[in-house]
């Protein structure tokens, strides 16, 4: 391969893309690394800081919260080559107006580094300063805090049922997606009033959307189709179209459902157009956001437990999902639901996993205390048939433009 | 029916190999015009062969009278691919071969029914409640035929949604359709909300007793086995005391809601509980 590169028959775009791929899919416990919790209980959340790649942040169980350095190594042990990370420091219900109950959620400030915001049952939300705004809650209201004074900005309410998962859009930064344990997803636009799209389980369409022509055509033909149909039906879907453009969005009272049971996790791609949800139901969804449409893509024996709230992560160029089900780390392919094979270690079950944005490491927590490192391995050798096979896929779905 | 398919799929292949073999430009045109005719209209999906397929081994229960159903979970078990078996039954809900109702044995478990098969319980629940109410209630059940059923595919709804289903053609909805609909058992109310309801099949509550009790007395003989595992051939000889709905109907669904496992052996296929 990195010969063809040489000769140039191979670009660079594509070079990257290839072995992005064969590392994503050789991920095994890593040999050469090691996070050593400071936990006496069972870790909830996790998450990496965005801008630089470098501190991991944990809340636990215990209601106590570390950071630790995932570059820097505290010590290394010589005779197995792992570089051990221990926590920077630590917070937990000793320090004065810590949190009393278990972490359920925690998140760098996304704006200025050192600033870090943890979610907890004790419904609390705690700011930390070490050198906001999103949590899930207990409450059937989303509250959205203003970090500078401390006053709730915003409270967003239509839930009917408390709200375990939460999301800010990576398309667009004023959108918040939001899971509640009566099923329902919801968009909110937090410049306006209430929320303005329900995901509807019922409403579905089969793979990607089509193209806008497509999409435009096939509108066309409906709206033939109405003029055609009787006086009343014409009547009566010109009176709900003048209804939809009063009402901007949509009502509390919409009893829409995405999930039979609670949401329990929430996570979009990274370009913000596709939105996979976790359910008590065990099914995993695959949201296109820009119709609203379950795309039908099923996801198998994936086991989600209803009563705490998860994290799943997506590799960067958005592949892979890494679920956290059971005792292990399932794996599944985003657009067709194939299955690899999971990622076993944990003693325990696992409650969350995050990917590091820049590099090829993947962090889980689990009630176990430990947070394991999962790695492609170190000395990677290529192997000539399994190129073959990546090469043909990624041609497949590859951008049609040349670079 | 199987067998069918199989013909049809062989004769395909011929076709194939002709139009490959030989470059006459009419009989290329007319080859590939058959062989788009029958990819189209003939061969159904995988999904409907296996449909069609567990609808007949649906076993015969003297005491009900409720057409064959399949679990969806039977269907993940049978197809391999998934999410090909969910988008195909969507397509099929929406040209109305088939209908899909929610059950309350667990929050993941559907049956599907044939709509035909639907329609006609129906049509039997009407002639049954004849001349015991009046006929202006009894018209719902043409309402639910030809109105909403059609036109509804989800497995719930609300009775505003009701409303404005019968509304649009100029009918109008009382409490009285409401309720007869529900003594008949196609209506069933939602717990968890006020005025909304799920579709339902009539006279099935029988059938999911021995659906839940069978599934549990199958994973409890499983377990107490020293290896939690049998090979598929001695447990399909087995009898289930508490379920009428057979053997095979319950490895089915558990496979296919994924609580047991399947894996080759020299000795023949093997039904194991996951491990880890």
């Amino acid at each position: 391969m990195v010969g063809r590169r040489e000769t140039g028959g191979l670009s660079p775009h594509r070079f990257r893309a290839l072995l992005q791929r064969k590392w994503l899919h050789s991920m095994e416990l890593a040999s050469h690394k090691e996070v050593v919790s400071a936990h006496k209980s069972g870790i909830n959340s996790l998450q990496i800081d965005v801008t630089d790649a470098r501190y991991l942040l944990s809340g636990a169980a215990d209601g106590s919260v570390a950071v630790y350095d995932i570059e820097l190594s505290t010590c290394y042990e010589h005779s197995t080559q792992t570089s051990k990370h221990e926590a920077l420091f630590m917070v937990d219900k000793g320090v004065p107006r810590g949190h009393q109950y278990s972490v359920s959620c925690v998140h760098w400030y996304p704006i200025d580094t050192g600033i870090f915001v943890t979610g907890s049952f004790d419904n609390f939300v705690n700011v930390w300063d070490t050198n906001t705004a999103q949590f899930s809650s207990e409450d059937t209201k989303i509250r959205l805090c203003d970090i500078g004074s401390g006053a709730f900005t915003h409270t967003l309410t239509g839930h009917r049922d408390s709200v375990w998962a939460v999301q800010w859009s990576t398309k667009s930064e004023w959108v918040l997606v939001s899971g509640g344990c009566d099923g329902a997803i919801r968009f909110w636009d937090i410049r306006r009033a209430g929320c303005y799209q329900v995901l509807d389980q019922q409403c579905s369409q089969t793979g990607r959307r089509p193209p806008v022509l497509k999409a435009v055509l096939k509108n066309h033909e409906r709206m033939e189709n109405n003029t055609m149909a009787s006086s009343s039906l014409r009547k009566s879907s010109s009176t709900k179209q003048r209804g939809q453009k009063r009402h901007f969005g949509v009502s509390a009272s919409d009893s829409r459902t995405a999930h039979y049971g609670s949401v329990t996790g929430l996570q979009m791609t990274s370009d913000g157009s596709y939105l996979i949800s976790a359910g008590k139901d065990s099914r995993l969804r695959l949201w296109d956001v820009e119709s609203g449409c379950n795309t039908l893509v099923n996801y198998p024996s994936v086991y989600v437990r209803g009563h705490k709230g998860m994290r799943m992560a997506l590799s960067p160029d958005s592949s892979l999902l890494f679920i956290p089900s059971d005792n292990s780390i399932q794996v599944r392919d985003v657009w067709s639901g194939h299955a690899y094979p999971s990622l076993r270690g944990h003693y325990d079950l696992t409650n969350c996993c995050t990917f590091h944005p820049q590099g090829q490491e993947l962090y889980s927590g689990s009630n176990d205390r430990k947070i394991l490192v999962w790695a492609p391995p170190c000395h990677s050798d290529t192997e000539e048939p399994e190129r073959e096979v990546c090469e043909q896929t990624i041609r497949a779905d590859e951008d049609a433009w040349s670079d | 029916m199987s067998a069918v398919v199989l013909a049809l799929k062989a004769l395909r292949f011929v076709l194939f190999t002709f139009t490959a073999s030989h470059i006459d430009i009419v009989k290329l045109f007319v080859c590939l015009c058959i062989f788009v005719l029958i990819e189209d209209w003939i061969i159904p999906s995988d999904t409907e062969v296996a449909l069609r397929m567990m609808q007949e081994q649906f076993p015969k229960i003297d005491k009900v009278s409720v057409p064959p159903f399949v679990l969806l979970s039977q269907l993940y078990s049978t197809v391999k691919d998934r999410t090909f078996v969910d988008r195909e039954l969507e397509v099929m809900k929406q040209q109305r071969l088939v209908r899909v109702f929610k059950l309350s044995t667990g929050q993941d478990d559907f049956a599907i029914m044939f709509f035909h098969d639907y329609i006609a319980q129906v049509n039997a629940a009407k002639s049954r409640l004849e001349g015991k109410h009046p006929q202006k209630d009894l018209i719902i059940f043409d309402w639910y035929i030809n109105h909403i059923l059609p036109i509804h595919n989800d497995v719930g709804i609300t009775y505003m949604h009701l409303e404005s289903l019968l509304y649009r053609v100029g009918q109008s909805l009382h409490e009285n359709h409401i309720s007869l609909l529900i003594k008949a058992g196609f209506l069933v109310r939602q717990l968890a909300e006020d005025k909304s309801y799920w579709l339902a099949i009539p006279n099935i509550g029988f059938l999911l007793k021995n659906l839940t009790q069978g599934r549990k007395e199958l994973l409890s003989l499983l377990s107490r086995r020293q290896y939690k595992e049998m090979l598929m051939s001695l447990l399909e000889k087995k009898k289930l005391r508490m379920s009428q709905l057979g053997m095979q109907f319950h490895i089915r669904d558990l496979i296919g809601s994924g609580q047991l496992c399947l894996s080759r052996t020299p000795a023949g296929w093997l039904v194991h509980i996951p491990r880890g």
